[in-house]
């Protein structure tokens, strides 16, 4: 609408009250705060004909003034705040430490858990082993357009609890966020519990004491670093990106991967080359790879030794047609206009050692697994198409109109077999984990 | 008393700003574009817009739109905001939840 609005187009959008926050935070992003809005009650989504039209009588006379009336400009625009240095008191640096937590948690600041003081410092130590002057750009993240400078990415890493070692990884992984195919600003905003799955290859992970094996997404000692790493992209994504729930993350239940999602590859109990590799990198690059992700689905078997039945198991976690991405390609494709950017719907999928031993066992590859779990995760196109807009199929693919004929045609959930990013990750035992992904994943060199 | 001194994490934003397009002075004339970005529902509140929009100004003439790109949500190119910008003097959007 804003587009529209440059090209001298007078708009009036639908707006729900819920989002109306959100609607004027996007607007003022993209440059015009005060774009009129017609707000209703409720958003129009699993609403009856007959109350959406209502809803429609109700907003009519904010519609016309809307394209009639002067836009005047909007005066309760959000800004950041100006200071760039905030003091606490307290009767001991504990109580002033206190007093920090509880006034960044009342600004949106903090993920709820209790933040490490971003002292000179704590942000001096680790700006040290950056090698990089804190006021270098790394990126502008969406969807607030924030500055990603590495001092703001240093100061957030302190939050989070991370030590120097963690900083080049933020930095790659902020790359990441920032790639125009990522979409963030999409991922970022969306009603829909998209999660970052920060996956890091190579020596500077393990550097960095990257837990790999056992519990990896888990809580506890062994994944420390994992934890306050993920922790890291999260609060990055808050305060630089200006992702804030209820004003620019709209996420209808959240997720707790939405707190801390990261793990390294356990590249010494795979029998394949390294994930990194099949991203195009030198086997001895260490990289980081950001794959936003809905949600997690456990593969669990500890009783079959072939590949094939490995498979069948796996395909019952992919055919699930109440995740989002199943079967989306039916009605296109995530697409960033600006950038003319388009994404298919990958999934993750992170196999266990001893599953990918059983693989690895029978010469089977990542692609050969991708291609069998490819033929083998399918649903019959009425089953797809529940919870989808046959509009949006018809203008998606307006040449496969014959489906409708053809109702009960088992078809694949994925566009293509290189839909499955397969990484190893874990401890012993027969328990994988397959992410229900949204768009592509982005991976990123470490730098420094 | 001890005070503890810390930095903001917030960072600056670039600015962007967009001028408002000029409204109409009535809708009597006017050709108004409906455009949905096919989330379920859009639809039926243009269409109902569309039937009040047509009582009240008779005179006015409407054309739908969707965008080219896109999957849950179809969004607007640059192009087809050409195009529409081309074809009315007006656009109604349920384009938000």
């Amino acid at each position: 609408m804003v587009e529209l609005e440059r090209r001298g187009i007078p708009t009036v959008i639908f707006t729900a009250q819920a989002f109306v926050h959100d609607a004027r935070r996007s607007a003022q992003s993209f440059g015009l705060a005060g774009l009129p809005l017609a707000v209703v009650p409720t958003p129009l989504t699993n609403q009856r004909p007959e109350d959406i039209h209502r809803m429609a009588e109700e907003a009519f006379d904010q519609i016309v003034g809307g394209l009639t009336r002067p836009v005047e400009a909007f005066a309760g625009g959000d800004r950041p705040p100006a200071e760039e240095r905030l003091a606490y008191d307290g009767a001991n640096l504990l109580e002033a430490w206190d007093s920090m937590n509880r006034d960044f948690l009342a600004r949106g600041w903090s993920d709820g858990f209790p933040l490490v003081a971003p002292t000179d410092r704590a942000v001096e130590t680790m700006l040290q082993n950056a090698a990089r002057d804190g006021g270098e750009i790394i990126a502008t993240l969406e969807p607030g357009f924030g500055v990603a400078t590495v001092e703001k990415l240093a100061i957030n890493a302190v939050m989070a609890g991370c030590g120097p070692e963690h900083l080049p990884l933020l930095i790659a992984a902020v790359r990441c966020l920032a790639e125009p195919k990522m979409y963030l600003r999409n991922k970022a905003m969306s009603t829909g519990p998209h999660a970052p799955l920060v996956l890091v290859n190579g020596p500077k992970g393990r550097a960095a004491n990257l837990n790999a094996g056992m519990c990896a997404l888990g809580p506890g000692a062994p994944s420390a670093s994992n934890t306050v790493l993920g922790r890291a992209v999260r609060l990055t994504m808050m305060n630089v990106g200006h992702t804030y729930v209820g004003v620019s993350d709209m996420d209808t239940i959240g997720s707790p991967l939405k707190y801390s999602l990261c793990c390294a590859e356990n590249e010494t109990a795979s029998p394949w080359a390294p994930y990194h590799v099949t991203r195009g990198y030198a086997r001895e690059a260490s990289t980081v790879t950001v794959h936003f992700v809905y949600g997690i689905c456990e593969l669990h078997d500890f009783r079959s030794t072939r590949p094939e039945d490995l498979i069948q198991v796996f395909a019952t976690a992919v055919t699930n047609v109440a995740q989002v991405g199943t079967g989306l390609w039916l009605i296109g494709r995530r697409a960033d206009p600006r950038y003319k950017t388009e994404e298919r719907e990958h999934n993750t999928l992170f196999v266990c050692p001893e599953h990918a031993q059983i693989f690895a066992r029978e010469g089977w590859d990542r692609a050969r697994i991708q291609e069998a779990l490819y033929k083998a995760a399918r649903l019959p196109f009425r089953t797809l198409m529940l919870n989808k807009e046959p509009k949006a199929r018809e203008a998606a693919h307006p040449e496969l109109g014959w489906l409708a004929d053809h109702p009960d045609l088992p078809l694949p959930v994925v566009e293509e077999p290189g839909c499955f990013d397969i990484a190893v990750v874990g401890g012993a035992a027969g328990r994988g984990a397959y992410f229900y992904g949204a768009g592509e994943p982005v991976t990123m060199p470490v730098e420094g | 008393m001890e005070n503890l001194e810390v930095l903001s994490p917030v960072a600056k934003v670039v600015e962007h700003s967009v001028k408002p397009a000029a409204r109409l002075r009535d809708l009597g004339e006017a050709t108004i574009g409906l455009y949905w970005n096919m989330k379920a529902g859009g639809d039926a509140a243009l269409d109902r817009t569309e039937q009040l929009l047509r009582a009240r100004f008779p005179g006015a003439r409407f054309k739908r739109y969707t965008g080219s790109v896109g999957w849950l949500m179809r969004h607007c190119t640059a192009e087809d905001a050409d195009r529409i910008a081309s074809e009315v003097h007006a656009v109604v959007g349920t384009t938000n939840d």
